[in-house]
């Protein structure tokens, strides 16, 4: 019995290292003098450490215009669907209307659709509008991809406060809307942070569209400019290296603080084990 | 898990009497609200259902319509319509290459979700028996694994599977294996998909592991118990107590990989592009170099509504499914 917990463990440990190594080995070529990474030698373990890499990609052209271009679009996506969100959820879950079925399957569709298929209307539609190589064409993807999860998850959380909170805070004097701002929308604050850091992490790490959208190297989103930064400097692994630990970095900020929100407000929206 | 949809269906409970209907006679009922009040729903609703129609279900009518038009760059640039009838699609499926694709993008999708499902229940049944010190280490690495953008997994795959400085060439000619000094894994276009399963299995795997191992929580300890006591051993309490609560999720699991996977773009591109030679193009990037490359707009968009429509049924299949089995109250 002992025997066979320590084999569980060590496959665990094991496991747990394979799924370490790839993050690990970004962040630590990214330090790693040039010198120790173009070498034959075998070295797990950095010897010497340097920020050159960073300050290269840094100090490539565009590199700050391109942040701000991906916090722009996300940030401008996130909010949108934010509002558009929430105010779908409130009906979809609090209010009894013809219809609510309909609506409900709509969201639930749509945040199925396949984005990635629906590149060439998309491509078309942007041209027509004269968006193409302007950022709100992408806000207006983002905002469309991140939406119905948003709604729909909101809807959720929603619909997890109990309806009598709000009744006791009418019966005590105030209006529908009072009601809502002061208990509801304090309450949905977790629920907000959740779906939003979803958006973030969507629209942030967002390739395609960027990529055919954008044809100005100024009007990039990191993604863009990470990929044309790995074509243009090929063997560069430490500068390409820096751009993707540069590039993750947000994301995985936002990943370590809703992780307790993972599971259950993915499951909550899309999946429910 | 679920409890956060048990409580959806509050939805049913009466909404407050209005206050603003101050004038009303007190007998006044729902059913009666004034005309604010039954559109208010219609109103909130608006904003969401406008952005979904104009930016999701427009596109999908859009790509109906291009895909029986004749659309390359000199109609475009005119601004011609030319339909076509079913041309498009008919130069496309008399196109062996286009089988060739869809073949390959088949065993694509199905060598990603093997492994995405197998290897997430492998990974949550681990996390259910390792000791509490070594859950917190995988999980904290599958987190890690998970949020790592799309393009920079591939970009750090890449560097990984270098042929001369790469670390698993590395590795393997430490193990022995000399014939991997300077091998590259990017000359065929299946190695150059094994490589990018390998990228996508790593990345889909913690959402799975995730999930599945929530679903083993949910598993009452009684019937463990009520196993041991009938004098199972571990396989038939797996089968008998684990397998049956595990399997809806495993379902939901496989269907949402299919999604996912089928239609998986950013990682095949950022790999090698589709090549060597054509050689890892998949669906998603032959659209792309139908369209937007090459500017046959219609022909691509014929790929697009052929995708789309797998997709769809699967979707459908999906969703009916999630209604069913009550995970989502509509």
């Amino acid at each position: 019995m002992r025997a066979k917990k320590t084999v569980v463990s060590v496959v665990g440990v094991v496991v747990a290292l394979l799924f370490l190594f790839p993050t690990y080995w970004m962040i630590s070529t990214a330090f790693k003098p040039t010198g120790q990474i173009i070498t034959s030698s075998y070295d797990l373990v950095p010897l010497g450490l340097t920020l050159q890499h960073f300050v290269d990609a840094i100090t490539k052209p565009n590199f700050l215009t391109n942040v701000g271009n991906s916090l722009v679009v996300t940030l401008g996506a996130v909010a949108f669907s934010l509002v558009a969100g929430l105010l779908a959820a409130v009906p979809l879950a609090r209010l009894r209307f013809r219809g609510r079925k309909g609506f409900l399957l709509l969201v639930l569709v749509a945040q199925m659709a396949p984005l990635e298929a629906l590149l060439i209307p998309m491509y078309l539609m942007m041209r027509d509008l004269g968006l193409l190589n302007q950022l709100p064409s992408l806000l207006l993807v983002y905002f469309a991809a991140t939406l119905p999860f948003t709604a729909w998850t909101l809807r959720g959380f929603v619909a997890g406060i109990p309806v009598d909170l709000e009744e006791a805070a009418m019966v005590d004097g105030c209006g529908r809307w009072a009601a809502f701002r002061r208990v509801t929308l304090p309450l949905l604050g977790p629920g907000l942070v959740a779906t939003s850091v979803f958006g973030f992490i969507t629209a942030w790490n967002e390739f395609i569209y960027a990529f055919v959208f954008m044809r100005d190297q100024d009007n990039y989103t990191l993604p863009v400019w990470l990929a044309s930064f790995s074509d243009q400097f090929g063997t560069d692994w430490g500068g390409t290296m820096a751009a993707s630990t540069l590039f993750t970095l947000p994301v995985l900020a936002f990943f370590l603080i809703v992780q307790r929100n993972l599971v259950g407000g993915v499951a909550a929206g899309a999946v429910k084990g | 898990m679920t409890a956060t949809t048990n409580t959806a269906v509050s939805a049913g409970n009466t909404p407050p009497a209005p206050r603003s209907t101050a004038g009303a006679a007190p007998t006044r009922r729902r059913g009666q609200q004034s005309t604010g009040q039954r559109m208010l729903p219609y109103l909130l609703l608006a904003p969401a259902v406008l952005g979904i129609l104009a930016l999701l279900g427009w596109p999908v009518l859009s790509v109906l319509l291009t895909s029986v038009r004749k659309l390359d760059l000199g109609e475009l640039m005119r601004g011609q319509v030319v339909w076509v009838g079913f041309d498009n699609y008919v130069e496309i499926i008399s196109d062996p290459g286009f089988w060739e694709i869809t073949l390959r993008t088949l065993l694509f999708t199905a060598g990603c979700v093997a492994s995405i499902v197998l290897g997430g229940l492998l990974v949550a049944l681990l996390m259910r028996h390792v000791p509490p010190a070594v859950r917190v280490l995988l999980q904290l690495s599958l987190v890690l694994a998970w949020a790592m953008p799309n393009l920079a997994a591939t970009t750090t795959f890449q560097w990984i599977f270098d042929p001369n400085f790469g670390i698993l060439n590395k590795t393997l000619v430490l193990f022995g294996f000399d014939g991997f000094a300077g091998y590259s894994w990017f000359t065929s276009g299946l190695s150059t998909l094994t490589v990018i399963v390998v990228v996508v299995a790593w990345q889909g795997i913690p959402f799975t592991a995730f999930t599945m191992y929530a679903g083993l929580l949910a598993v009452p300890g009684d019937l463990y118990e009520a196993a041991g006591i009938d004098g199972a051993n571990s396989w038939q309490s797996f089968r008998a107590v684990t397998w049956p609560a595990l399997r809806p999720i495993l379902t939901v699991c496989t269907f949402l990989s299919i999604l996912w996977d089928f239609k998986l773009f950013t990682q095949v591109w950022a790999m090698r592009q589709g090549g060597p030679d054509g050689g890892s193009t998949t669906l998603s990037v032959l659209q792309y170099l139908n369209g937007i490359s090459a500017k046959h707009f219609g022909l691509a968009a014929a790929v697009s509504v052929l995708m789309i429509v797998v997709l769809f049924v699967l979707t459908a299949q999906y969703i009916r499914l999630l209604v069913r089995s009550r995970e989502v109250d509509l």
